[in-house]
């Protein structure tokens, strides 16, 4: 019981903390107006009504209760109890403590929004639910304690004995049903299928692009860019194991061979797309073997230092006025010329955004094909063991600038399309933040793979297009992203698993003798 | 004499002011088991370590079939048909086992980058062949059930075995394992003595040996140098290193043969 309440205790402090910094972000005015938009109105304003204000704080009383009691499933109900009130009542106290202190600032009339700038009058007023401080701050600590005390409940209730069956049964049934498809998919009807599940993906994918708006179509033209990004930075950390930082600067030559052909400042040379769009590629795979050369001595840290710098080279010389008459200096180069494909120009979103599926689709199967055959596994035994990979007569030198060149290539598409579809490019695009978005996008998804790709570019690239209205909280979510990935799943979302291989000669025998009793 | 596999001719190697090997000479003749033993820190992993590769001896030369191995890198070395393992275990850990052997058959593999993109006619022939050769010696090291376990998650035996595998993987003609039976039980020894030796009978490779476990050393070795602070102080067979005073003075200290002949003595009495 001692060690329990002890325990509570800990977990009620850590909850105050984080309900105490969230306050001061102002989360729960922000909670509040997604809530009071989620009921139906239309404009909250920035300070939401009070009765979102408090469904957040049972919200939060709610987190706490459930926390309490979380690996604590055999726990009797009364020390449930007590370890859930004990846990809010701990962390009510703590906001309670940050109330009365903006309360004081409220009564003496200090002004600190210098130092905090949530903290406004109006902010704090509504904190307090518009109530008199003393009842705001009764009513803070009460819902918090109703909140939990319904967690606790919640938890009491998923461990009944009769709960927990009709569960497990229900999980059977679906578990039963995945298994079927699962068959079906891979037993002999395994061609059908795949023919069903591409050209449904085919139409989906012809069709989706035409009914959305523009604005849909940029969103996804973005993220399909960055998962050719985060494909090509693959080979390179993913596969081969190599540490770049500054590969952005690889996207950069790419976008600004594109500019400096086909726009009419600074040199008017008119190449057309597909022509500067095949020498951008080529650039950046050269550019990655240049690279390449000096630091294939390099490891781990120093290789990281080292692109690092070879990535803020690029984007100073770019910015540079020394080089202004050749790249546009610091004011980019404008009206970049867009592609045309049988004599039509693409001039619409729709048109990009098949084009850069392609170039997805282009990519992923070249990372495909490398990944599976002996290319891919020589890159894997360098990332595990550069020196045993030597002595097992892999060529490292070779198989790392190819991984550099290959990567660098994938970057170069990615800033030939990216350039002629904004129409503009300038020094600023190229900065260290794009080159840590897209390594932080391949950590997220999962090291090495292509669903993992596609799904970090989304989290990271989709989801902050479209919860624009959130943008001062853009970057504390990705931060916080980041840390709970690394806590919870340092692998990724979508980790990577070794292909299975069978003996080659026994495979069609095998399969035979385990199809005959299906048969039956 | 031409039927010597390696000819190792003067070599030293000197860290800082540490001659760790010094003036060894070795010749070794094809298809033998060879052994090298010593004390700790007697230098024999770092003549290793010349012979493969990984150090570029500071004096003598090296010759593997004739060709001067001295200043080629490791993967060329590898190329020539001279594989090792290592003393601590130093598998591809996150890769399959049947990942780790493909790996090592990359000297003899030709597909390029190119081919493996558009996976050509030959590319898929020689995965193909890859493939049964890789089960090969996964069989051979009786392996073949964890075919698809990760590497780094095998039992310390049967990652021993794998590393063997993965050497085998490039057809090697000379084979440097080092200490194979560091750390496993008695039967474990069993097995893996009886692998060095069918790999010798069956495939005709040569094995150099280093090895602290004088039963294996002793009941496997055609033929036994013995290292001591980097010198070697005898060659010979196995009888004769057991006799051999110096070597006895190296393991045991000074006055040790003196006391190893008392105790023979008492056991003939």
């Amino acid at each position: 019981m001692k060690t329990l309440i002890r325990q509570s205790i800990r977990t009620g402090i850590t909850f105050g903390i984080v309900q105490v910094f969230f306050i001061l972000i102002a989360f729960n005015t922000m909670i509040g107006i997604m809530l009071a938009k989620v009921s139906g109105i239309k404009n909250p304003g920035e300070i939401p009504a009070p009765k979102f204000l408090i469904a957040y704080t049972i919200l939060m009383g709610l987190w706490v209760g459930i926390a309490a009691l979380s690996k604590k499933k055999s726990l009797p109900a009364g020390q449930k109890l007590v370890a859930g009130f004990t846990a809010s009542l701990i962390s009510a106290i703590l906001v309670g403590l940050l109330e009365i202190g903006m309360t004081a600032i409220l009564v003496n009339k200090i002004f600190i929004r210098d130092f905090l700038t949530v903290l406004s009058f109006d902010f704090i007023k509504a904190t307090l639910f518009g109530l008199t401080p003393s009842m705001g701050i009764l009513v803070t600590i009460g819902c918090i304690l109703l909140g939990s005390l319904v967690g606790v409940g919640l938890n009491i209730l998923s461990n009944l004995h009769a709960v927990q069956e009709h569960w497990k049964k229900d999980l059977a049934f679906i578990k039963n049903i995945s298994e079927k498809v699962q068959y079906s998919i891979h037993g002999k009807y395994h061609l059908i299928w795949q023919i069903v599940g591409i050209s449904l993906l085919a139409v989906a994918v012809i069709l989706i692009p035409m009914k959305w708006g523009s604005y849909w179509n940029y969103v996804f033209g973005t993220v399909g860019l960055y998962v050719i990004l985060g494909l090509g930075l693959n080979i390179i950390v993913g596969l081969s194991g190599q540490l770049v930082l500054g590969y952005i600067a690889f996207f950069a030559i790419g976008a600004y061979t594109m500019a400096l052909l086909n726009a009419p400042e600074p040199h008017n040379l008119m190449w057309g797309f597909w022509p500067a769009l095949l020498l951008g590629v080529v650039l950046s795979a050269l550019s990655g073997l240049l690279l390449g050369l000096p630091i294939m001595r390099l490891r781990g840290d120093y290789l990281a230092i080292v692109t690092l710098g070879f990535g803020e080279i690029i984007r100073i010389l770019l910015k540079s006025d020394v080089l202004t008459n050749f790249t546009g200096g610091p004011r980019g180069i404008q009206n970049i010329h867009g592609p045309s494909l049988f004599g039509k120009p693409f001039n619409s979103e729709v048109d990009f955004v098949y084009l850069i599926i392609a170039g997805v689709i282009l990519a992923s199967f070249v990372y495909n094909r490398l990944q599976q055959s002996r290319t891919g596994r020589a890159w894997l035994a360098i990332r595990e063991d550069e020196t045993v990979a030597r002595a097992s007569g892999v060529d490292t030198i070779k198989y790392k600038l190819l991984a550099l060149a290959i990567g660098a290539a994938f970057a170069g598409l990615a800033g030939g399309i990216y350039a002629s579809r904004n129409q503009f490019t300038g020094p600023d695009e190229h900065a260290l933040m794009a080159s840590i978005n897209v390594l932080s996008l391949i950590i997220v998804g999962g090291m090495g793979n292509i669903p993992g790709t596609i799904l970090g570019a989304f989290t990271l690239k989709g989801l902050p297009e479209i919860l624009r209205e959130f943008a001062n909280f853009r970057l504390l979510a990705f931060g916080a992203l980041l840390v709970f990935m690394m806590l919870s799943r340092p692998e990724g979302l979508i980790p990577s698993h070794r292909p299975k291989y069978s003996k080659p000669k026994e495979t069609a025998a095998d399969l035979q003798k385990k199809e005959v009793p299906h048969d039956k | 004499m031409t039927n010597n596999i390696i000819q190792v001719q003067g070599v030293s190697k000197i860290f800082g002011g540490l001659t760790a090997v010094n003036n060894v000479n070795l010749d070794i003749a094809e298809g033998s088991i060879y052994s090298i033993i010593g004390p700790n820190g007697a230098g024999k992993t770092t003549l290793f370590n010349c012979i493969s590769g990984f150090y570029v001896p500071d004096h003598g030369t090296v010759l593997f079939q004739g060709l001067v191995l001295n200043g080629r890198s490791t993967d060329t070395v590898a190329s020539l048909g001279l594989s090792r393992t290592y003393q601590n275990i130093r598998l591809f850990s996150n890769l399959t086992a049947i990942e780790n052997v493909l790996v090592g058959q990359q000297p003899r593999l030709k597909e390029t980058w190119v081919e493996s993109i558009i996976r050509t006619h030959r590319s898929k022939n020689e995965e193909k062949t890859s493939l049964e050769e890789g089960f090969k010696w996964l069989d051979f090291v009786g392996l073949s059930e964890f075919a698809d376990s990760i590497a780094g998650d095998l039992p310390y035996g049967a990652q021993r075995r794998l590393e063997i595998a993965r050497a085998l993987g490039s057809k090697p003609s000379l084979l440097l394992l080092d200490e194979p039976t560091a750390g496993m039980n008695p039967q474990e020894t069993l097995e893996m003595t009886a692998l060095i030796r069918s790999l010798r009978d069956k495939f005709n490779i040569t094995i150099i040996l280093i090895e602290h476990d004088m039963h294996v050393v002793m009941g496997i070795s055609d033929y036994i140098s013995v290292l001591d602070f980097g010198n070697k102080i005898a060659e010979g067979k196995p009888e004769e290193i057991q006799h051999n005073e110096s070597v006895i003075e190296a393991y045991l200290g000074p006055g040790g043969a003196a006391l190893a002949q008392k105790y023979r003595r008492k056991k003939a009495s």
